[in-house]
């Protein structure tokens, strides 16, 4: 046996709307317009109206009813017909008048009109209904919950219909079904008893949906065939959808004789266009419901559909008003909170309380907060990866999440149940709710797994249930279900957070705008500081020099060695400006990365070094060549620039050298050229343990002023900032009188 | 053949120094002055006194100025500021042709990129360094008043 043999779902397929066939208990007639033409008869006409359908066939409906009658059922058609059927109608049969319901409706083009012999004597006019339903109605609206208003609707039902049983089904998410109030003199009760999905397929809800009312008044009837077979009309079987006669599917008769049933009836209970449930009655023996009592039926289940979301609202009212109240403490706590994980933090219990959940994780970026029994930071990464498609309308609901989710079967005691809400995709922000596995019994009215019947042929059948035995199962990896309440205080909670985390990402933006601003603003200052800065001193340069031109004369040495040195403050005081002014441009200057030959580079540094400085006799040391780097050629070119300089300065030995070269990041690994160590390696004087960290800060100086040629102080802290704009690491080994090691990095690959 | 030489024996072109900074001013006026040229100066201390002059206006009506051969701009001034005086000599159809000279402490590339294409013909850093100052400011009218041939003043 193949998998794909056991097929399901072949109840699904059934057409159950065009069986061509109807129940015995009354007849049906196909007719045309304009004249009402009879064009399709059921063949039990000559049992029900004394006529062979041959006689009826190609007449026109007045030469089997009155003109009176003709007119009634003109008007219906014209109307809504809902509102008038039943139709009195009275049919003459061997001098004879046969009372009948008349059923008239119109599916598509086709006009169907259904007559079931009236049983019982004398007519039930609107007021008799009235009368009829009035209390019922009264104490359906009345009922103070959900469950109380079932039990009266069964209770009624039965007086009114006298059925054995009369229960209220009701449908949950997934299709199953389970009784939840009943009303029998049987022995056996099927309270509570649970039905799966695959009982009532498809297409039959369809149909229920359609129709508010089925009648088998006998499960062991012999179907009655239509002539000709075919609707003429169309040439298609007969669209029996809206029909009350229509022959029910072999598989529902089946199974009602399987569960001992013989007459059924059920009025179908609708909520928001969907089938909540159905009001199901059963009789072990014949039973015909008169038109006008299922219509009473049918009245009652409509009542009661309105009603549902009545007492649905009503149902856990002090909850709901917990839930409320919960609501406006995170309102208070958020709208005080200036980030949208602040908030959540602060509100850890409300959270968990706002669903009746025991764990809980908010989600924001890469942070995770848990509260409560959660899974691990890892499972819920991964939990979230997996439900993030799913989501629907921002939302994710399950109660046994292992059944989909098998990695959750490990962690199903603290996460059956899980409520995800996405508050922003973009920002990363979800939080979820979890509820603990809680073993379950629950009760089946028999085996919910059909069983398959296996042909001589070897194709396999659903059949339906033999079996209503009372079948108990153990449900694992299952939660309680959400409430639609909590459902709907966590769509709410979204709404406000959305709100928060909005203002968050306004104010982010407007800081990085003040940022922006205040860096060009700073920007512009240092110009600005620079070049007022500047014209006072350049005037003081001028001057001093004015003086030494104008006046030498009058002026003796120690004059003039005063104003040289006036001279030579403002030239110093020029270089700190300017350095001032680099170091900050180096910030803001955007980084232009392009492959970098250092090789070529370092020569050029190197060059341009001793072009500058003739005089000093160093030996240069590149012990391989480097590598090809993505750098801004202009910083690494100063970096480099710095950094030898600087060797060649601190350096009072007679045999001076620089070594320039790099180390492979951590060795092991094929890495990219960027995760190099590099190093500019000297013998000067070296810098002693205490003063290593301090050498990077801007204008720390370590020596006089004019020893080892001058300098501003503000090379080294140059140096870390192009490295740190370039994501790397400056650092440096020393020995003081044996010479220094720089090292640094040009991108954080090669940091780790 | 005798070359005959592009500009006819005439007296030098004014120079319009625009400047606020009296200091920077008497050092641009000693340098010039040492000059083997005697070269006209016409001050200016702000933006609008520059413009007024070059359009005749306010105090300069009457005074028929003559036309400039050169101007020397500093960019940050009181009121209309160099950038702005440089943009509307460039504009003006008569005034675009006469050189202009940016000389100035800022070394911002941004106004030195402004000024090239507002069309400045040079742009000098004014140097602290007193012997650059002086060597700068001697090449300055070594260039424009001996080396190039400036246009005739038009009125």
């Amino acid at each position: 046996m193949t998998d794909e043999i056991i097929d399901l779902t072949n109840c699904d397929r059934e057409p159950i709307h065009i069986p061509s066939l109807i129940q015995p208990h009354g007849v049906l007639l196909v007719l045309q317009d304009p004249n009402l033409e009879i064009v399709q008869v059921s063949s039990n006409t000559q049992e029900v109206v004394g006529r062979q359908p041959e006689e009826l066939l190609g007449k026109r409906l007045l030469d089997l009813l009155d003109a009176k009658q003709m007119k009634l059922i003109q008007k219906c058609l014209a109307e809504d017909f809902d509102s008038v059927n039943p139709l009195n109608l009275s049919i003459k049969h061997q001098n004879k008048l046969i009372d009948f319901d008349g059923i008239v409706h119109r599916f598509n083009t086709t006009i169907i009109l259904e007559l079931e012999p009236k049983k019982a004597k004398g007519q039930t006019g609107f007021f008799d209904f009235y009368q009829q339903v009035r209390g019922t109605i009264t104490r359906i609206q009345k009922a103070p919950t959900l469950l109380e208003m079932c039990q009266i609707v069964v209770t009624e039902v039965r007086r009114i219909t006298g059925f054995e049983r009369v229960m209220v089904y009701r449908f949950d998410t997934d299709g199953a079904g389970s009784v939840i109030a009943e009303d029998t003199n049987q022995e056996t009760p099927y309270l509570d008893l649970h039905y799966p999905p695959s009982d009532i397929p498809k297409q039959a809800r369809q149909l229920y949906t359609l129709n508010w009312l089925r009648l088998i008044p006998d499960a062991n009837y012999q179907p009655v065939t239509l002539i000709p077979a075919n609707n003429p009309l169309t040439n298609q079987p007969l669209d029996l959808s809206l029909s009350v006669l229509r022959s029910v599917s072999p598989l529902h008769l089946e199974y009602l004789q399987n569960m001992g049933v013989t007459a059924s009836m059920s009025i179908s209970l609708i909520q928001d266009q969907k089938l909540w449930g159905l009001i199901a009655c059963h009789d072990s023996s014949p039973k015909y419901v008169p038109y006008n009592i299922r219509t009473m039926c049918e009245f009652i289940g409509q009542v009661m559909s309105v009603e549902l979301a009545n007492k649905e609202a009503t149902e856990d009212i002090d909850y709901k008003r917990q839930l409320k109240s919960l609501q406006t403490q995170f309102v208070e706590g958020l709208s005080q909170a200036e980030y949208f994980l602040d908030g959540m933090v602060q509100l850890k219990s409300q959270l968990l309380n706002l669903v009746n959940a025991t764990g809980a994780v908010i989600c924001s970026g890469d942070q995770c907060i848990r509260v409560g029994k959660t899974p691990s930071e890892a499972e819920v990464h991964a939990l979230l990866d997996w439900i993030k498609p799913q989501l629907h309308h921002n939302l994710f609901e399950t109660r046994s999440l292992s059944k989909n989710y098998p990695a959750a079967e490990s962690y199903k005691a603290i996460a059956s149940g899980v409520l995800a809400l996405e508050i922003s995709k973009v920002h990363h922000n979800y939080i979820l709710w979890f509820r603990p596995e809680v073993i379950q019994t629950v009760k089946w009215g028999g085996n919910p797994n059909k069983p398959v019947e296996v042909f001589s042929d070897g194709s396999l059948r659903m059949s339906p249930r033999k079996s209503f035995q009372l079948w108990q199962e153990t449900v694992q990896g299952s939660a309680l279900p959400w409430k639609p309440c909590e459902v709907e205080a966590v769509t709410e909670l979204r709404s406000l957070v959305v709100g928060v985390v909005l203002r968050q990402a306004d104010k982010l933006a407007s800081m990085n705008f003040e940022l922006q601003r205040s860096n060009e603003e700073l920007d512009s200052f240092a110009y600005v500081a620079s070049h007022d800065l500047k014209e006072p001193l350049r005037g003081i340069h001028n001057y001093a020099n004015f003086l030494m031109e104008d006046y030498a004369d009058v002026l003796d040495n120690d004059g003039i060695g005063k104003l040289q040195t006036l001279v030579r403050l403002t030239q110093r005081m020029e270089d700190l400006i300017n350095s001032l002014l680099h170091f900050s441009r180096l910030g803001r200057a955007e980084l232009i990365r392009q492959p970098v030959n250092l090789n070529e580079l370092v020569q050029q540094v190197i060059t341009t070094l001793t072009i500058a400085r003739p005089q000093s006799e160093v030996e240069f040391r590149i012990p391989q060549p480097l590598e090809s780097v993505e750098c801004d050629r202009a910083q690494i070119n100063e970096l480099f620039t710095n950094l030898i300089s600087n060797a060649i300065k601190y350096n009072d030995k007679p045999d001076k050298w620089v070594e320039i070269g790099f180390i492979k990041g951590n060795g092991q690994r094929k890495v990219a050229s960027t995760s190099l160590i590099f190093y500019v390696r000297d013998n000067g004087i070296g810098i002693s343990q205490e003063h290593l960290d301090k050498i990077f800060q801007i204008f720390r100086r370590l020596h006089g002023r004019d020893e080892f040629g001058g300098g501003t102080g503000v090379g080294l802290t140059i140096a870390r900032k192009i490295v740190e704009r370039h994501g790397g690491r400056i650092w440096v080994e020393s020995t003081p009188t044996q010479g220094s090691t720089f090292y640094f990095t040009l991108s954080a690959e090669a940091n780790t | 053949m005798n070359r005959i030489s592009a500009s006819p024996m005439q007296e030098t072109p004014l120079l319009l120094i625009v400047e606020d900074s009296n200091e920077d001013f008497e050092a641009l006026q000693r340098f010039l002055g040492r000059s083997t040229i005697a070269i006209a100066i016409q001050r200016c201390v702000s933006g609008e006194q520059a413009l007024a002059f070059l359009y005749r206006t306010g105090n300069y009506v009457e005074r028929h100025a003559p036309r400039p051969g050169l101007i020397v701009l500093d960019l940050n001034l009181p009121g209309t500021d160099g950038r702005e005086v440089l943009r509307r000599i460039k504009q003006d159809d008569n005034l675009k042709m006469i050189p202009v000279v940016v000389f100035t402490t800022s070394n911002n590339p941004k106004d030195i990129e402004v000024c090239y294409q507002y069309g400045v013909n040079s742009y000098i850093v004014k140097p602290i360094n007193f012997v650059q100052l002086k060597r700068d400011i001697q090449m300055l009218v070594e260039y424009w008043f001996e080396v190039t041939t400036l246009p005739y003043p038009q009125d």
